[in-house]
């Protein structure tokens, strides 16, 4: 050792005084002996404790030999693990087999009913005069074509719009705009509207005029469509599926007769949503592929009986859950006659997490917004519900497109004659964010997401349609 | 008394002494360190010299410190990790679109620069495929031909191939055969036999300076060879127009879009950014973020989305750069440079096209966990685009800069890099052979351009499904043409037609933003953990039996050594000198003969081997004694009725 003082090994008591800086062994011995009684390895302890007896030492050898090579061994693992740096990625496949999801196809060609036939027609003419006042351009189109009424079930007729008047004090006028500089259009087209007192007016106004004049017919059609009773009977012949659809064609057998259940959407016309229920058996996808799938040949006919709410023609289509309500006005897609089109769809399922982590909801029973829609919880139900609960609260009547809360009427200028204004008012603060509905309704926890894989669009076949999953 | 009772008895006596009540702090320390199940503490105090324990004492306190800081960074793991999912948005930012018509610019503006290279095009599809537009025209047309003489075809002679495998064409201005001995290079997908070889139609792309060399391309199709004929001379031409002269022969905003509605609210032209793309001519992109604002959505669905009609003037179309009608989209982050040319929809015509969009928002682990770059300013190339990385951008820059190394100017596709200037063949005789040959080896992956460019780590993609629907009905087009024909400002009996007209919706399908990313499985914290895991299954050791294991077999293993190789030296030292002497006693050598002992003082090593009485054999080293084996220290006088039984 360094200064010369033997060391003392077998030394029980290693604080007493004098030491020295760094002390060695003598031998081997010497130092393994130390190293086995005072290691914190504990299987070492077992060597010398038992070597009196060399059957047992030898068994504790082995031991440790044995545990000292499984530990380097799984060095070995951790450390080549380490170098190819993997990464995780957390996504699950399920592929058993799924009910088909339900599918709702509209014809874009709302009825004209009898009650307010009148009505539509003066609307038509009004139309047709606002264009011919406007534009220079005399046009016969809405008013001369035939049109097909559809008389309403157990109805009393022209009962309510005998009393209705068309407020011909909302006319599109033109506008001149103020001067931006550019060298042509000093001149917008847009529409007044006036609250209750008239002392507070805007005008409703849309860079192009197609807009305005739509947005100005879609106004006065939902005053008088709000005449109409809440519930209508339409003659069954009249929402036989057979006026939208063909042939039919699920999995290779075709469809019964029962399988799908019909509505009529104010806007998007003759609605037949397909398997709306899932709990038949029969919609069950049991293989993926186009022949697996619901072929279905449609029938795009151009009838436009209100040839002023819409501007395309063709089949709208929606693919969503079952039991719930299908908002074609969100999430649709097109179908386009004289072509077959292919889509795959493909169902994605996100899992929230509720509690600390974010605002959601499970069965959207714990939300205070009253759904009016009677089907599961969705964020567009609760955001309809909320806008409507805001509309009878501060205009006192409901938007047309919505359903009713109890007790409410729709909205029409002989009865609310400020609706109009109110209305804008109130939906461009949604559209703002300014309505405590988007604080109000919270996503659901569980949301399955139909993602449709490009419905190719450009092979023109003219052949079937074709969903398959 | 019961043998049970006996040792409470001793323990009582015994406790005051060492225990927690132990008289003095350092008792109590020294007591605890013999006593604690953490290891560190105990080997300072079995450890022997001051060096050692101090050694000790530092590691135990780093690794003190070690701990913490460990745990306060997992403690924070915690938090940061579920704040960052209490966050959600309803709203999302809207993208960026931006649109252009197919067709660069307006025809009639471009004919004063290209009517000289339309004629030649007309007069070299009639002679290869012998039709006309009317036989008056066209003779006159052949005469002015002749008259004029053929610049371009000059330049870049178009082949008609007589026969292939003889490889004889006849030149199409001079109408010449022969055969040409270059190498053929074909573009089409595959030299499958297309029937006639008479179709296969090409051009000769020649270095000027040595007109032996030669390539020739061919296309499966006359179409295509023409089409590409035509646009190598267009890029000449173009390059020499400058961009004010550009812009002003390509659309305008008010030309391009007729109405406009976002997010329910009726937008113009202001909302609209120019930008000069040098293939598709005046694109305007919508929702730019130009001047820092992004527009965002809270709503799903179409009726939030955008609205646009289009004016696609198909009567304007450059007949030969263009052969389909329409207008391009692409949906694009405002910081990505959009790249119309490669990834853009087309969209049609006299219809209603929506586009529905699902947002992914992914990241990736940069090095070394894949190769990717974060910001791309590791990339050593140039990036000649104003805008963020991306792969793409990389690329084009990459491939520029190559062409402007050799063949010294710069592509027309793609932006300059600083001091360079576009490809013209008055300046640059040969830069289209020398492109052809570069692009060639862009293909092939010999410009070393794949191997520098990096994905980026993080992107973002807009995933579209696109619906058509007729647009607009049979009943609403009379009405709806002529109001739009009016908002246009045209007169109302001259109306648009609808197939100059494109109806175009972009929004977003749902508001659930797909976030893939990725995370390191292991980290340093997870490699610890199981190190230690394994270590204390396997040994029920720590960090501290490892040094404690490099301690003693390596430092004090070598000492060992080195100080009996230190013996051994001095022992035949002395035997060297005393040989003389010694050579009576040859059989007591080594360590083992107490006489050599000398200088060394004897340690108990050395004690233990001084030579005993024969008969009274002692083992050579004694039993070991339990209590010492014993980690409770606290019996500081082994009890002998406890030891009994409990090491056998």
């Amino acid at each position: 050792s360094s200064n010369g003082i033997p060391p003392s090994p077998l030394r029980t008591h290693p604080t007493s005084g004098d030491e020295g800086l760094i002390e060695f062994y003598s031998s081997f011995k010497d130092m393994f002996e130390f190293f086995c009684k005072n290691t914190t390895i504990h299987g070492t302890v077992r060597l010398v404790c038992s070597s009196s007896n060399r059957m047992k030492t030898a068994f504790w050898t082995l031991l440790f030999l044995a545990s000292f090579g499984m530990l380097y061994w799984q060095f070995a693992l951790l450390f080549s693990q380490y170098w190819t740096y993997p990464v995780i990625m957390t996504m699950s496949m399920h592929s058993e087999p799924k009910m088909f999801p339900a599918i709702t196809l509209c014809n874009l060609d709302p009825y004209r009913f009898d009650l307010v036939s009148e009505r539509l027609a003066q609307l038509d003419q009004m139309a047709e005069e606002a264009i011919a006042n406007l534009y220079g351009y005399k046009t016969s189109i809405f008013s001369s074509r035939y049109k097909k009424d559809i008389s309403v079930k157990g109805g009393s007729a022209n009962l309510s719009s005998s009393s209705f008047q068309l407020n011909r004090h909302i006319s599109l006028v033109m506008l001149k705009e103020p001067d931006t500089g550019s060298k042509k259009k000093h001149f917008k087209v847009g529409f007044k509207l006036c609250n209750a007192t008239g002392g507070n007016c805007f005008y409703k106004a849309y860079s192009s005029g197609v807009d305005t004049i739509q947005e100005w017919y879609r106004f006065h059609y939902m005053n008088i469509m709000s005449q109409l009773p809440v519930i209508i009977n339409i003659s069954s012949h009249e929402e036989h599926i057979q006026n939208l659809v063909y042939s039919c064609q699920y999995d290779g057998e075709p469809c019964r007769e029962s399988d799908y259940i019909h509505f009529h959407h104010q806007v998007y016309g003759s609605c037949y949503t397909f398997n709306s229920k899932g709990t038949d058996l029969f919609w069950k996808a049991t293989k993926p592929g186009i022949s697996y799938g619901l072929s279905l040949i449609l029938k795009a006919e151009q009838n436009d009986r209100l040839p002023l709410l819409s501007t395309v023609a063709g089949v709208q289509v929606m693919i969503h859950n079952h039991n719930q309500t299908p908002f074609l006005e969100h999430e649709w897609f097109d179908i386009r006659p004289g072509i077959a089109t292919n889509i795959g769809i493909r169902q994605d399922e996100v899992h929230r997490l509720g509690g600390n982590y974010g605002k959601c909801t499970v069965d959207g029973e714990d939300v205070d917004v009253k759904l009016l829609y009677n089907s599961s919880y969705t964020l567009q139900a609760c955001l309809h519900s909320c806008f409507q609960d805001k509309m009878v609260e501060r205009c006192g009547c409901g938007y047309y497109y919505y359903p009713l809360p109890p007790g409410a009427e729709y909205c029409n200028y002989n009865k609310h004659p400020a609706w109009g204004h109110c209305f804008y008012q109130l939906y461009n603060r949604l559209a703002d964010h300014h309505l405590s509905c988007f604080a109000k309704c919270p996503k659901p926890i569980l949301i399955r997401v139909e993602l449709v894989g490009g419905p190719c669009a450009l092979c023109a076949i003219p052949r079937i349609r074709d969903c398959h999953s | 008394m019961a043998p049970g009772k006996t040792i409470k008895a001793k323990i009582k006596k015994t406790l005051p002494v060492t225990g927690p009540q132990a008289p003095t702090v350092s008792e109590l320390m020294h007591w605890y360190c013999m006593n604690t199940n953490t290891h560190g503490c105990r080997r300072i105090v079995v450890s022997k010299g001051r060096l050692r324990r101090f050694i000790w004492i530092l590691l135990t306190l780093s690794a003190v410190g070690l701990i913490l800081w460990q745990c306060a960074e997992l403690v924070m793991f915690y938090y940061t990790a579920s704040v960052s999912v209490t966050v959600q948005f309803q709203k999302l930012p809207f993208p960026a679109v931006t649109i252009c018509n197919i067709n660069p610019y307006k025809y009639s503006a471009m004919k004063e620069h290209l009517s000289e290279l339309d004629k030649e095009t007309k007069n070299a599809l009639e002679t290869l495929y012998g039709f006309s537009e009317g036989k008056s025209k066209v003779r006159r047309d052949a005469d002015d031909w002749n008259a004029t003489g053929s610049k371009f075809l000059e330049i870049i002679p178009l082949v008609k191939f007589e026969d292939l495998s003889k490889k004889t064409v006849t030149e199409i201005p001079s109408g010449n055969k022969r055969k040409i001995e270059t190498s053929v290079f074909h573009q089409g997908s595959s030299m499958v036999n297309t029937g006639d070889p008479q179709d296969v139609v090409g051009f000769q792309l020649c270095d000027p300076n040595n007109s032996s060399d030669c390539a020739v391309y061919t296309f499966s199709s006359g179409v295509n060879a023409i089409q590409e004929w035509y646009k190598l001379h267009y890029m000449n031409i173009m390059a020499q127009i400058p961009l004010e002269t550009k812009v002003n022969m390509g659309y305008s905003a008010e030309d391009l879009l007729l109405t406009c509605f976002f997010d329910g609210i009726s937008c113009d032209t202001r909302n609209f950014t120019p930008f000069h793309h040098p293939l598709y001519g005046n694109c305007y992109t919508f929702n730019s973020g130009e001047n820092g604002k992004v527009l965002t959505t809270s709503t799903g669905g179409s009726e939030y989305g955008l609205h646009v009609v289009l004016y696609i003037e198909e009567a304007d179309y450059n007949p030969f750069l263009v052969t389909s009608t329409g207008a391009k989209i692409i949906v694009h982050d405002q910081h990505e440079y959009p790249f119309i040319e490669d990834i853009g929809t087309e969209i049609e015509t006299a219809m209603a096209t929506s586009i529905g969009m699902h947002f992914t928002r992914s990241h990736k682990l940069s090095k070394p966990y894949s190769d990717c770059t974060e910001t791309g300013t590791d990339i050593p190339v140039a990036n000649l685009y104003n805008k963020s990385y991306s792969l793409q951008i990389c690329l084009h820059s990459c491939f520029q800069r190559a062409m402007v190394d050799t063949c010294g100017c710069a592509q027309y596709a793609q932006p300059l890099p600083p001091g360079a200037e576009y490809c013209n063949y008055k300046k640059y005789p040969n830069w289209m052979y020398c492109y052809y040959k570069l692009h060639e080896k862009f293909v092939k992956e010999q410009l070393g351009c794949q191997q520098i460019c990096k994905e980026a780590c993080s992107f973002k993609e807009w995933t579209l499904t696109t619906s058509l629907a007729q647009w607009p009905s049979s009943v609403s087009e009379d009405w709806l043409l002529r109001v739009l024909s009016w908002d246009k400002g045209q007169k109302i009996n001259k109306m648009l037609n609808k197939t100059d007209l494109a109806n175009l919706v972009v929004f977003y399908k749902d508001l659930n933003e797909r976030f893939i990313s990725e995370n390191p499985a292991n980290n340093i914290v997870i490699l610890l953990s199981n190190f230690g895991g394994q270590l204390g299954l396997w040994m029920s050791c720590s960090v501290v039996c490892v040094i404690e294991i490099i301690e003693v077999f390596f430092i004090d293993s070598f000492f060992i050594v080195m100080r009996r190789r230190w013996q051994k030296a001095k022992k035949w030292w002395h035997d060297r000198k005393a040989a003389p002497a010694q050579v009576n006693a040859p059989a007591n050598e080594g360590h083992d003969n107490p006489v050599c002992i000398d200088e060394d003082l004897p340690t108990f090593n050395t004690a233990l081997h001084l030579p005993l009485p024969q008969e009274n054999h002692v083992p050579r080293t004694p039993p070991p004694n339990y209590s010492t084996l014993q980690l409770d220290a606290a019996f500081t006088d082994p009890l002998p009725d406890t030891l009994e039984g409990s090491c056998h």
